[in-house]
């Protein structure tokens, strides 16, 4: 493979909520295709790093390059700009539950369009085409009038796949997608995400806390501890020496983490 | 034996033992007594200041019984066709005044929503003028504005569209502001616009406590506005009222029946469309 361009850079990312600083200074560089997984104890500060990369959580300090511009600096119609090229998939998939399942992916082209040509609901043809083969792809076909709260977790999830890659987006940020369901349905999750992402050449950044889960998938892991990073690389030279370091001193995420991976095993009959 | 390991334990000498439940003279039982002293001190306290005798409460609803059974009964019916035109005004009055209200609230609501109108300023702005409309009773709108507008159906129709809309406001705020949380969240990570979210996110998900909060306070108007007629803001309550000045009691009697009627068939109707929402 060709060396792939720099995608996003992130340089000396500082987040700081009100006393606590919960992101001690970030570097970290993303390349075009790259499917990172990040893990870490919870209250690490995943969720906050994700989620300065499109600007849902405001960062202190530092510079996040994407697309030629910084998105820290960014306001107004310029950072929705950016936002609508980068898609995300949420724990709980923040689906609007009384509209149906088409609209609902249809909502991913919201920032594409003007506010007056979607206020009638008038979405392209070819956007709707797009809309409905992405459903057929993750087997949702059959549910596209369905309301969004009338489907299981797993296909609600299949849902908020489908929406975020309505944006035609460049990155993927997933911030712990399969948290909320079983085995199976992450498993399937997991593998569509990965297809899609992989197919599109679309770079992805996942949170997840299943480790066996992310040495799966990934095809670099960052492990971030206490608002730090503290293991950047391959999945296969992340060492079980290595996992314990970052969970060091979480007993209970150490328990967590077996738990894992034994749902792991469960899920892929390792 | 059922109960043998349990009794094993039980030195004989303690067997009879009472338990209580509490401690005697703790300080929880000392505050329930100082309570209770106080509460007893304050219904004194209220009769000997109104210098009411507390038996002529046990002897007043005899008397009322009687006063009615002799004036107010068989009501007169003749006055159902006379004053019909008032008692759809009536209705017409909280149809209009909840309408009315429920689209203003909607973007008062808005506006007093934290995470759906960032401006703190603004926000509390809106937020006190929105709590002293709903602290200033309907009834005290009503004869405010009679002074403003004269005798009239206007005065009942304004008062009570500015009373819902203080009582709404604040319902609405709330259900939206459970609404914009983690619902929208992904609707602004796409780079939506604000609104976009609104009408794409917001309102279908609002819908349901929308109609539930605009239906309770229809019901609480189709009263409300019985009662503005009092201090002449329009309506049945104005005659209702005229009629008692008249000693027209037979009359009176008749019209607080179908207001009865009225309330009651609201209350049905609008508890049956509630329920069926749900
Ligand atoms: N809005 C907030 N206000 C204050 N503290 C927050 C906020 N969001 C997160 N935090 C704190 O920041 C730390 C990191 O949180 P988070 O990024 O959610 O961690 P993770 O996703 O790794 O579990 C936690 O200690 C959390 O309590
Ligand atoms: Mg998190």
């Amino acid at each position: 493979m060709a060396e792939a361009n720099t995608l996003l850079k992130i340089s000396n990312l500082k987040k700081q909520y009100s006393k606590k600083e919960v992101l001690k200074g970030i570097d970290i560089e993303i390349k075009e295709g790259e499917f990172v997984v990040v893990i870490g104890p919870s209250g690490a500060g995943k969720s906050t790093f994700i989620r300065c990369i499109n600007r849902m959580v405001d960062p202190t300090h530092g510079a996040i390059e994407f697309g030629g511009t910084d998105v820290a600096k960014l306001k107004g119609k310029a950072l929705r700009e950016a936002r609508s090229n980068i898609g995300m998939i949420f724990q709980h998939y923040n689906l609007i539950g009384r509209t149906n399942v088409i609209k609902n992916v249809l909502h991913g082209r919201l920032g594409h369009n003007s506010f007056f040509k979607t206020l009638t609901g008038s979405y392209s043809d070819a956007e709707k085409r797009e809309a409905l083969t992405l459903l057929q792809k993750v087997g949702l076909g059959d549910h596209i009038y369905k309301k969004a709260n009338a489907l299981s977790g797993g296909q609600m999830q299949r849902v908020g796949i489908c929406r975020a890659m309505m944006q035609d987006p460049k990155l993927l940020l997933a911030d712990e997608p399969i948290a909320s369901l079983d085995p199976k349905s992450a498993k399937v999750i997991m593998d569509q995400i990965h297809g899609l992402v992989t197919e599109r050449n679309i770079a992805c950044i996942m949170n997840l806390h299943q480790v066996q889960v992310a040495k799966d998938y990934a095809t670099r892991i960052i492990g971030i501890k206490d608002g730090r990073v503290v293991y950047d690389g391959a999945p296969a030279d992340l060492t079980e020496a290595m996992i314990a370091d970052i969970y060091e001193g979480k007993a209970e995420e150490m328990e967590l983490k077996t738990d894992n991976v034994a749902v792991g095993e469960l899920a892929y009959g390792v | 034996m059922a109960f043998s390991g349990f009794d094993q334990n039980v030195v004989p000498s303690e067997m009879n033992q009472v338990i209580p439940l509490a401690k005697k003279d703790s300080p929880a039982r000392i505050k329930m007594w100082l309570t209770i002293g106080f509460i007893a001190a304050l219904i004194v306290a209220s009769f000997i200041h109104l210098s009411v005798n507390p038996l002529d409460i046990l002897t007043a609803p005899p008397t009322m019984l009687t006063f009615m059974a002799d004036n107010f009964f068989p009501p007169n019916t003749e006055i159902v066709a006379n004053s019909l035109p008032v008692i759809i005004e009536t209705f017409f009055f909280a149809v209009i005044a909840t309408y009315v209200s429920a689209v203003i609230s909607f973007t008062l609501g808005i506006l007093m929503s934290e995470r759906l109108n960032r401006h703190a300023v603004v926000r509390r702005g809106v937020r006190y003028f929105v709590a002293f409309l709903r602290n200033i009773p309907v009834i005290i709108w009503g004869s405010l504005l009679v002074f403003i507008f004269g005798i009239g159906n206007i005065v009942g129709l304004i008062a009570l569209t500015i009373a819902t809309m203080g009582f709404l406001s604040r319902s609405y705020a709330e259900s939206m502001n459970d609404i914009a949380g983690e619902r929208l969240e992904a609707m602004y990570a796409s780079g939506a616009s604000y609104m976009q979210i609104l009408v794409h996110g917001l309102i279908p998900e609002f819908m349901p406590a929308w109609l539930n909060w605009t239906l309770f306070s229809f019901e609480i108007n189709i009263r409300a506005s019985a009662i503005l007629g009092m201090v002449g803001a329009g309506g049945m309550g104005m005659l209702i009222n005229s009629q008692m000045n008249l000693r027209n009691f037979r009359s009176a009697s008749m019209l607080i029946m179908i207001l009865v009627g009225m309330i009651l068939i609201t209350e049905f109707t609008v508890g049956f469309l509630r329920r069926k929402m749900t």
